[in-house]
């Protein structure tokens, strides 16, 4: 056998694959074939880390999984690298560090444990690279999902209810904006960390949303956009650059909302509000960690936006079930979040919490009150809300035309028939209550 | 289960398995396939049917002539009918083997199988030294 296997598989055992291997094992040989090619090479390094992939998926389909898979993987890339280099006939120095890299990392199994550090750094330099303020924030994602978490164009089309050629299209871009702006591939320094680093958990945060929105598409692969999120973020605070307080309250949002998922549908698929769920369900372990980021995050006086999440966050996941949920603080993390980050989506959850603190008819007014009121409209959160608030002042027939706008703007899924479930309940209301000679 | 007695060798042997069958896999759906295919390979040596399997390189050297005054870098008349690897089983008969051979998950991805006995009377004893590998020696890296 060639030289691609450097260790013979013991053969009473073969070793398996875990979770995502294929996967997370695109990202990393990305991170290490950029480092040695250069961004420049962006698509090099695809290339090469694609036909790995397709070596080791025939070698260990015939032959089984040997024990280091990784180890394995990234000799018979740097061998491709190699060929591919001299192949373009690129400078000596290039070849010359490639080799030497080569001949560092290839012989021994030890590599994986050398190398943790290394394809740390080497995770997070393309994961601000992906991030840079000159690429948009939604292309930010994508690109991303494609180099950094190892998804494919068409996983990525599925999961933003795109096509694989729109995608394909947007990367094509994104890649050549890299390439036009010559954007390096290096943790930022000094006074550029701050604002790049910023930069990188609004990418982050967004690819959870992305994640989180049950609103479309497949609901496994969308809560792999979490767990892909919560590992970058989780990579990100393990480095002395991204240590900071903002890094671990978003780290902190994002475990304890995902502490959560295995409540969010009901046997059906249906969704469920959050009284609702059966909290014995709740990931406690998640929630555990959560916690301790958040503990984290309040060393310093920093408050962030994502401070504040976290702890309504928080407050949600340590109630012992919904009718003990502290309100009161909830309504004053909103009032905070309202004043450092206004937004009408902030000012519609805000709402909610007036209508626990305050009564429905507050609850209404703040509504009614939300000066960009009109953004919201498109949005079926708006009418969902108001619906559940019509329904609460038993306003039955407001509250059917309420849920009937939401459903006509929510997208497919479980939100459409958690809706129709509640424009049920009101119909069944006004039929049965005083007003229904009205209707 | 059968009598020892009554069982024979047979091989498979793995044709049109090309990367261009996986290429538009994402990486997810390329480890269930890896996986789904140790699985079918480990649960065929856990019952004592498979004996060995190994892929084989695709580079390879066709020699020709007499005197082997031809050889040749591997000029297949189509790269699909290279044969990419191959098991050894040892089962009932060519219906078992077949049956075996079907439910491969590479056949969903174009992967054809031939089935072949390997005849035990045959003057240079395949049979005989395949009987007497250890399964020591079969796990390819």
């Amino acid at each position: 056998m060639a030289d691609d296997a450097p260790t013979p598989s013991p053969p009473a055992t073969p070793a398996g694959l875990v979770e995502h291997f294929f996967r997370h094992e695109t990202g990393r040989l990305h991170g290490a074939l950029v480092r040695l090619l250069g961004v420049h090479n962006l698509s090099l390094a695809e290339d090469v880390a694609q036909e790995a992939m397709l070596r080791a998926m025939r070698h260990w389909s015939m032959g089984g999984v040997p024990p280091n898979p990784s180890a394995w993987i990234t000799r018979v890339a740097m061998n491709l690298a190699k060929d591919a280099l001299r192949h373009q006939r690129m400078s000596g120095a290039k070849e010359t560090d490639l080799v030497t890299h080569f001949e560092i990392t290839a012989p021994t199994p030890a590599i994986a444990v050398e190398n943790s550090q290394a394809i740390r750094d080497d995770a997070l330099r393309l994961l601000f690279m992906c991030c840079h303020p000159s690429i948009a924030p939604d292309a930010q994602v994508v690109l991303a999902l494609k180099i950094l978490c190892g998804f494919s164009t068409a996983e990525i089309a599925r999961a933003f209810l795109s096509s694989e050629a729109a995608i394909e299209k947007q990367l094509t871009r994104t890649k050549q904006r890299i390439a036009d702006a010559g954007l390096g591939c290096e943790i930022p320094e000094g006074e550029d960390l701050a604002p790049r680093l910023d930069g990188v958990l609004g990418t982050l945060y967004l690819l959870f949303n992305e994640g989180y929105k049950a609103s479309a598409g497949e609901r496994l692969l969308r809560e792999e956009l979490c767990e892909e999120a919560v590992r970058l973020t989780s990579l990100l605070v393990s480095h002395p650059a991204g240590r900071t307080p903002r890094a671990h309250a978003l780290l902190a949002l994002m475990l304890l909302t995902a502490s959560r998922f295995p409540s969010r549908l009901d046997a059906q698929g249906d969704l469920l509000r959050l009284d609702e769920q059966d909290r014995s369900k709740w990931d406690r372990a998640l929630i555990e960690r959560g916690l301790l980021q958040l503990g984290e995050a309040a060393q310093g006086n920093e408050l962030s936006e994502y401070h504040l999440q976290a702890g309504i966050a928080a407050i949600h996941c340590t109630a012992p079930d919904a009718a003990a949920t502290d309100w009161v603080r909830i309504l004053r993390h909103y009032d905070e979040l309202n004043r450092l980050k206004p937004s009408p989506v902030v000012a519609l959850n805000r709402a909610v919490a007036v209508a626990n603190v305050h009564g429905t008819q507050a609850a209404l007014d703040a509504i009614a009150a939300i000066p960009d009121r009109a953004r919201l409209e498109s949005n079926y959160l708006l009418h969902a809300v108001l619906g559940e608030l019509h329904w609460r002042a038993r306003q039955h027939r407001e509250a059917a035309a309420s849920y009937r706008q939401a459903l006509k703007l929510a997208q497919v899924g479980p939100e459409q028939l958690y809706l129709s479930r509640m424009l049920e309940r009101s119909l069944q209301e006004k039929q049965q209550g005083p007003r229904a000679a009205a209707g | 289960m059968e009598n020892p007695t009554t069982r024979a060798h047979y091989m498979l042997f793995f044709r049109n398995t090309g990367p261009e069958n996986y290429q538009h896999l994402s990486p997810e759906q390329r480890q269930e396939v890896v996986t789904r295919w140790n699985d079918w390979f480990e649960g065929l040596l856990a019952q004592g049917k498979a004996l060995e399997g190994q892929p084989l390189e695709m580079e390879a050297r066709l020699v020709s002539g007499p005197g082997g005054s031809r050889v040749t870098d591997g000029p297949f008349i189509e790269g699909k009918e290279a044969i990419a690897g191959y098991v050894t089983l040892l089962v009932g008969g060519i219906d078992e083997a077949v049956e075996i051979a079907r439910r491969h998950p590479g056949l969903a991805f174009g992967m054809k199988i031939e089935v072949r006995q390997m005849t035990p009377d045959c003057h240079l004893g395949v049979n005989t030294r395949a009987r007497g590998r250890s399964t020591q020696e079969v796990s390819a890296g």
